[in-house]
């Protein structure tokens, strides 16, 4: 039985423990080197520097695939440049085209090749993410392609639609693409965020500590937290899923919820103090998704990057929720099953789209309900556990790749399926065992651990606590091994 | 000194990052030549199982697993043992139907009947320490019997992980005695505090717990964690030094020696230190402890394995640990294996 983590995990047994952030590799030797290379480096090149470390970066990941990604970066970058050539506006600029009839069909016949260049584009680049995706076995995908192809795409979707003008250095554009804080698992940068960073930004005393304080805090979330509540969902594998009692099912689906969470958003995080570390100000992937209070708000929580990509590049063009309410369906529909397509290539991962699109379909349609005053309150109550509720479902079609296993464990979920050599104290020992880790978790999904961390991170004890976090990480990888991001295989 | 105000930040980090490395190493050089177990060190493959502190309670379940199915994966310190006063399994509850639903194996079917010399392993590696000819091979001619659950009740099963899978779906925790743990290797067993004490929240060592109960049968499984440190030779050494100790303390019991449990040849080709290559020539070391009169060796792999002699890849998520449904061809493979007591 193979769910997305051991696919990742098989994956990524012949790679250099280099490429993962949370690894001795990279704390101890990739960064510090890299950090001093960059800071030695004049303001000019250091562009060049990022760059240069990225792809070093990426070669020690996975080396097979590095040309290709030059390749794309460089395609993509002599695209960027037709695609952003200006197309004269009505002739306020030019005497001669006031007397040129032909111009209004010059002018179409123009846009007519902008519009086909960038369909070439994204067929281009989306045919290769697909192909990886769908078609090429058991060699692998490429590492990180999924992110950088979505980020090339909307550069240059953005610079088509003339909201961002085109990057002529193709050292810049190149460093957007592969700076390796964002290279492999996001966030999924615009351009516009760092364009003008690209051009210029300071390398500080203040942004690099200020940065480091936040990457800890990430290795923490993945190393303190998402890898050790991660084995309660472990256990349930191990011992497979129909031998699972009910609670313990429930509890190993919250310990997955909270690891994946943990996972993802340490990562988000460690990226983002990376970014910050070097000058840049990548955006926020996560924005406590367990407080939402519906599956429609959780992902204006979850992914945050993702969803907005979907969204501008997706939902809006395609109407979003002007066109009435039939087509407002059927956008939801296809975003959630490009979603689900971009997620896996899997049966399950449809599943989880669809049950997702579904819910927040239900949710839309029950969203114009009003309540009388005296249910307001326990309605908004109740909405906080229908998410709680929901939602570590839905990860388990997302989860377990399987769609025999996955009927299995819902059934244990809910009782439908019988249950084979359970034990049934099994829940009892789960709670001993990982109870603080719960309640640790727990409190990390809400706001109170930001408002922690902002009031402290900048006084000397703040200073002490994040210097033992990082190092109390560094000791749990060296004895612990490390384990892999889970959105790697994307 | 305004810098150091501006850096104070970074300095602590790197400052306290060398004392750390400092210190670590020492430990490392230290744990090395004490030739502990304990692994630690940044190259070293972290085992797929680190007794870390031994199995020491609480959750403090150690994470960095490298694979839910994969490389190095660290099983770290449940730190809780199924003892016999642990868990409520209970034969009436909804789980306890043997063969439900989705048994694809069947106790009647395949199996393997007790037959002179028809095991898996090769007979020559009979006679332990008694070093008489005449004793190779009689592991095959053994006069196993079929018992059943209550003939563990006397009994005490010691082990890592495996064991304690055991103890979880094996639905003998309110018959017999478990002290087992993630992570226990033959350098821990006696020193590590795994045995929960009824009406405490502390733990006791297993020296200390078999100083206090006795126990007519004695089954021992171990060896897999002790794979990332050290040569075959060395772990036999302190092998065979579990064995004298356990023969000290428990001087009446029989002790069943069970080889190791392979992995399957997935995980044994993974290419870090765990292969089913070094597992047959750990076992076959250990068959040579038993004499056939106190000692005895049982392999359950035989059972376990496909024909490329790794365990069956469907009996397994993460190709190390049996899944629930499969430890009941274990548990019956030891009751079919039973030595009369006299």
């Amino acid at each position: 039985m193979h769910d997305t983590l051991s696919l990742t995990l098989e994956y990524n047994s012949e790679r250099c423990e280099y490429m993962v952030f949370s690894s001795i590799g990279f704390l101890l030797f990739f960064l510090p080197l890299f950090l001093i290379l960059y800071g030695l480096t004049p303001d000019k090149y250091k562009n060049l520097t990022l760059l240069a470390g990225s792809l070093v970066f990426y070669a020690l990941g996975d080396p097979r695939f590095l040309f290709l990604l030059l390749l794309s970066v460089l395609v993509n970058y002599f695209l960027g440049l037709h695609l952003g050539r200006k197309v004269k506006k009505k002739g306020k600029d030019d005497l001669q085209e006031i007397f040129d009839l032909d111009i209004k069909y010059k002018r179409s016949k123009r846009q007519g090749k902008r519009r086909r260049l960038l369909a070439a584009a994204v067929v281009l680049n989306l045919g290769l993410l697909g192909f990886f995706k769908y078609c090429a076995r058991g060699d692998g995908i490429p590492l990180g392609i999924s992110f950088y192809t979505f980020q090339i795409l909307s550069y240059l979707i953005d610079v088509y639609r003339g909201d961002e003008r085109r990057e002529m250095s193709a050292v810049n554009l190149a460093t957007y693409i592969v700076m390796f804080p964002q290279l492999i698992a996001g966030p999924i940068v615009s351009y516009g965020e760092v364009r003008r960073a690209l051009k210029s930004r300071e390398f500080t005393a203040a942004g690099l500590q200020d940065g480091l304080k936040v990457f800890t805090m990430g290795l923490a979330a993945k190393v303190l937290l998402a890898d050790r509540i991660g084995l309660l969902w472990r256990q349930a594998q191990i011992a497979g899923f129909e031998s699972i009692s009910t609670p313990f099912a429930w509890l190993a689906a919250a310990a997955y919820s909270l690891q994946l969470y943990f996972d993802f958003y340490g990562y988000s995080l460690m990226a983002s103090g990376l970014g910050r570390m070097l000058g840049f100000e990548l955006p926020e992937n996560f924005n406590n998704p367990y407080m939402a209070v519906s599956v429609r708000d959780f992902y204006r929580r979850w992914h945050m990057t993702l969803g907005r990509w979907f969204r501008r590049y997706v939902y809006i063009p395609l109407g979003g929720n002007r066109r009435g309410g039939l087509r407002t369906i059927f956008n939801l529909l296809a975003v959630w099953v490009l979603t689900a397509l971009w997620h896996g290539s899997t049966l399950n991962f449809l599943v989880w789209g669809l049950l997702l699109a579904a819910l927040i379909i239900l949710e839309r349609l029950l969203a114009g309900i009003r309540l009388p005053e005296a249910l307001r309150l326990p309605a908004s109550l109740m909405s906080h556990v229908y998410l709680l509720a929901v939602i570590p479902v839905t990860w388990m079609c997302f989860a377990i790749t399987e769609m025999d296993q996955l009927r299995i464990f819902l059934g244990r979920m809910f009782g439908t399926v019988p249950a084979v050599y359970v034990n049934s104290g099994d829940w009892r020992n789960a709670l001993a065992d990982y109870g603080i880790l719960f309640a640790a978790g727990i409190f990390a999904c809400t706001t109170g651990m930001e408002k922690l961390f902002r009031k402290f991170k900048d006084n000397p004890l703040g200073a002490v606590v994040l210097v033992g976090l990082f190092w109390l990480c560094v000791w749990r990888l060296q004895t612990e091994g490390q384990n892999p991001f889970m959105y790697f295989k994307f | 000194m305004k810098w150091i105000k501006k850096w104070y930040y970074l300095i602590l980090l790197v400052s306290t990052g060398a004392v750390y490395l400092v210190c670590m190493n020492r430990w490392q050089v230290h744990a090395n030549a004490s030739g502990d177990a304990l692994g630690g060190s940044g190259t070293q493959s972290p085992g797929y199982e680190n007794t870390g502190d031994g199995g020491n309670g609480g959750p403090s379940v150690s994470g960095g697993d490298g694979g839910w199915n994969g490389p190095p994966v660290s099983g770290g310190d449940s730190g809780w043992t199924p003892g016999a006063d642990d868990g409520d399994w209970d034969p009436g509850d909804d789980g306890w139907t043997p063969g439900a639903g989705d048994g694809d194996w069947d106790p009647g079917d395949g199996g393997w009947t007790p037959e002179p010399g028809d095991d898996g392993w090769d007979p020559e590696d009979g006679a332990g320490d008694s070093g008489q000819p005449d004793d190779e091979g009689t592991n095959g001619q053994v006069p196993y019997m079929t018992v059943e659950d209550d003939y563990f009740a006397d009994a005490v099963f010691i082990g890592d992980s495996r064991t304690v899978g055991l103890g979880e779906y094996g639905g003998l925790e309110d018959i017999t005695t478990f002290y087992a743990s993630t992570g226990l290797s033959v350098h821990k067993l006696f020193t590590a505090n795994i045995v929960p004490v009824s009406g405490q929240k502390k733990k006791i060592t297993v020296e200390e717990a078999l100083q206090q109960t006795t126990f007519s049968k004695i089954y021992l499984m171990l060896g897999i964690n002790e794979m990332g440190t050290g040569t075959v030779d060395t772990f036999m050494e302190k092998y065979q030094e579990v064995v004298a100790r356990l023969r000290e303390l428990q001087p009446d019991a029989i002790i069943y020696l069970q080889g190791i449990m392979k992995v399957t040849t997935k995980r044994s080709e993974q290419g870090d230190y765990i292969t089913n290559e070094g597992i047959e020539e750990r076992n076959v070391r250990i068959s040579q402890l038993a004499d056939n009169e106190k000692i005895f060796y049982l392999d359950v792999n035989p059972l376990i394995c496909d024909e490329m002699g790794g365990m069956e890849a469907s009996y397994t998520h993460d190709g190390v640990h049996l899944k629930a449904k499969y430890i009941e061809i274990w548990k019956q493979f030891l009751k079919e294996h039973a030595v009369p007591r006299d």
